[in-house]
């Protein structure tokens, strides 16, 4: 395939060529909302903000308007066959032209495999094929603390969403209501320092932060999951747990927000070839009425899931 | 010039518009693509096989990327023929373009059961069977076997008056046996090729890649296989075949109709490059009137096999 056909913004539906009488304009604005961008987009940025991670920037305002904390994109590598799939990125933060309107997209990365190591050589000027908003993303539940745990490269949604729930940015066409929440904390752990994102734009937007470290490098040694309990207690809010990490870590999170008689989201990473809901790899065992469990997809019904709906697979299948 | 040329095709009863069709298992029930590409543009719609009774699936990992293409062991994840009928065909139905149902049944009487509840619906085009699926026991057996293949196609035959199309494997040593005997019994038309068996390891781990350890290989790297398979049974049946596997661009829908396709499926792609069916049937009519042609079915199979004088033959053209 080439990609010399593939021109930028390349979104049939806006064509309309069949443009039919009688449609009922609340269900055009529903297709709409959800409405696929999909194209070529230029890269503007590709800098390393942490060891092995990377936040990378590319103009989308179709993509940009529209998407919300906790959805995500796919990112391709124009025309390629082998590595032949997008990978799922999700939302960092937006990028905004000078009156403040949302023009690009930021997506924090960390090299893992082939498609990211490639990706982490791209400059500024070079193309990707991107697709998005995907997912059903987070929320804007109001809620007194949101409390946002976060392990490894699982803190990237957690930006935005804090910046969202302090009323400091707004998503979304039309804009989510904000502010929603009246305290953020971040309960964020990596194996060592080196790993951890910038947090000043945390902490410059009001969220307060919580780090752990395997290794002890910086904050408090031991794991993330440790330091949930006290941030929950300190204030005595009514809480929602908003979780995103390694599956063994989500599980702890879940099983901690359990206990502890709070509402839990986990936001789950499963290997996806589509994003869209149509190649049914990426199913994760959600609890179902019966009692029982089916798979669902974590790019279609996800990636946010209610934790307690989760079957982990630290669980008996039942 | 290109609004002149014909594009419609005859599978034998079934009629489509266009040869551009979306093959089952890369499109989920249609809805899922209905933000991303213009549905009601394309030649035929064959979604996700359904099977009487509903399947969860294989465990995961359901897929696995390999060079040029994607191993899958999906499992027929479906909610069964009576949920599709209430909540999938009513939407599929108002499209447009005609709808192919792909059916799956562990014996000759689940076909049959399944074309008898299909026969009295409302909007199905035709049914596909699927003979071929390789992530199912017992799925495979009847296109490995001409005289099961005859068993089921006879079956359903007389079950429906809707067109059949016979989705046949490659995994078999010589498949026009199998294929005369789907156009014998009655078949209208022949889907070439479903997915190749294969299987990929995490030596390090001694483990498979697949949940279901085996997998059926589809993308790019299968393009030749079915190319191949495409031309050995359009010379040995007189039944229209759809061709299959790989197909992701322009140059390689005019490759299987030069071989041989009435008409073609575009799976894989759809997951990589989720809006490549409409730049195709956007460069279809002038790649036709590159040939001359001022309709489809005027390259079907106008490969020349007799050798080329040597001076022509990968030399530059004039």
């Amino acid at each position: 395939m080439g990609n010399e056909t593939f021109s930028e913004g390349f979104d049939h539906r806006q064509k309309d060529r069949s443009p039919s009488a009688g449609t009922c304009p609340s269900l055009e604005a529903a297709r709409d909302a959800n409405r696929v961008w999909h194209g070529a987009v230029e890269i503007l940025s590709n800098e390393r903000i942490a060891l092995q991670t990377y936040r990378l920037q590319f103009l989308c305002p179709p993509i940009a308007r529209r998407i919300t904390p906790g959805q995500f994109v796919m990112v391709r590598l124009p025309g390629s066959v082998d590595p032949l799939f997008g990978r799922a990125l999700a939302l960092y933060d937006l990028v905004r032209d000078q009156a403040g309107l949302a023009v690009g997209v930021q997506l924090v990365y960390r090299v893992v495999g082939r498609v990211t190591g490639i990706l982490a050589q791209k400059a500024p000027g070079d193309r990707l094929e991107v697709w998005g908003p995907l997912g059903n993303g987070f929320p804007a539940d109001p809620v007194p603390h949101l409390v946002m745990v976060a392990g490894g490269i699982g803190f990237t949604p957690f930006l935005a969403l804090g910046q969202e729930a302090l009323g400091r940015r707004q998503y979304g066409t039309p804009a989510r209501s904000a502010p929603w929440a009246e305290k953020v904390s971040f309960c964020y752990g990596e194996s060592t320092a080196a790993f951890l994102a910038p947090l000043d734009e945390f902490q410059q937007t009001g969220i307060e932060v919580h780090i752990s470290t395997e290794d002890g490098s910086r904050g408090r040694q031991g794991l993330v999951t440790e330091l949930i309990e006290p941030v929950v207690a300190q204030t005595g809010l009514p809480c929602r747990i908003v979780c995103c990490g390694p599956e063994p870590m989500m599980a702890a999170t879940a099983q901690i927000a359990r206990r502890l008689g709070l509402p839990c989201l986990v936001s789950l990473e499963r290997p996806m070839a589509c994003g869209l809901g149509v190649c049914f790899s990426c199913v994760v065992r959600v609890r179902d009425e019966s009692g029982g469990w089916d798979y669902r997809r974590a790019c279609a019904e996800g990636p946010i899931f209610d934790a307690h709906q989760i079957v982990w697979d630290t669980e008996e299948s039942g | 010039m290109s609004e002149e040329v014909q594009l419609a095709v005859q599978i034998g009863r079934l009629h489509l518009p266009n040869p551009i069709l979306v093959a089952s298992g890369t499109f989920g029930y249609a809805r899922e693509m209905e933000g991303v590409v213009e549905l009601a543009r394309l030649g035929g719609i064959v979604p996700k096989t359904i099977t009487l009774q509903p399947r969860r699936g294989n465990i995961p990992p359901r897929t696995c990327e390999t060079p040029s293409g994607m191993l899958n062991s999906i499992g027929l994840d479906n909610d069964g023929v009576e949920v599709f009928l209430k909540r999938h065909l009513p939407y599929l139905v108002t499209v447009g373009p005609p709808i192919i149902v792909s059916i799956a049944g562990k014996g000759p009487q689940e076909f049959i059961e399944l074309a008898a509840r299909l026969d009295k619906a409302e909007g199905v085009a035709a049914l596909e069977l699927n003979l071929s699926c390789p992530n199912v026991s017992g799925g495979i057996d009847f296109s490995t076997d001409p005289a099961r293949c005859r068993q089921v196609v006879v079956g359903v035959r007389q079950a429906t008056g809707l067109p059949i199309l016979a989705k046949l494997t490659p995994n078999v040593t010589d498949l026009v046996p199998v294929a005369q005997a789907a156009a014998e019994a009655g078949a209208d038309g022949l889907t070439l090729i479903n997915t190749c068996l294969g299987m990929a390891v995490d030596w390090r781990r001694r483990r498979p890649r697949l949940g279901n350890i085996l997998g059926g290989l589809s993308g790019p790297a299968i393009k030749p296989i079915a190319l191949r398979a495409v031309y050995q049974a359009a010379r040995a049946v007189k039944i229209p075949i759809i061709g299959a596997g790989g197909i992701a661009s322009i140059e390689d829908v005019m490759e299987f109709l030069v071989v041989g396709a009435s008409a073609v499926q575009i799976g894989t792609a759809n997951f990589y490059d989720p809006t490549v069916s409409m730049r195709i049937l956007d460069a279809l009519p002038s790649a036709l009137a590159e040939l001359g042609a001022c309709s489809v079915a005027e390259v079907v199979g106008v490969l020349q096999t007799e050798p080329v004088p040597s001076a022509t033959e990968g030399g530059p053209r004039r």
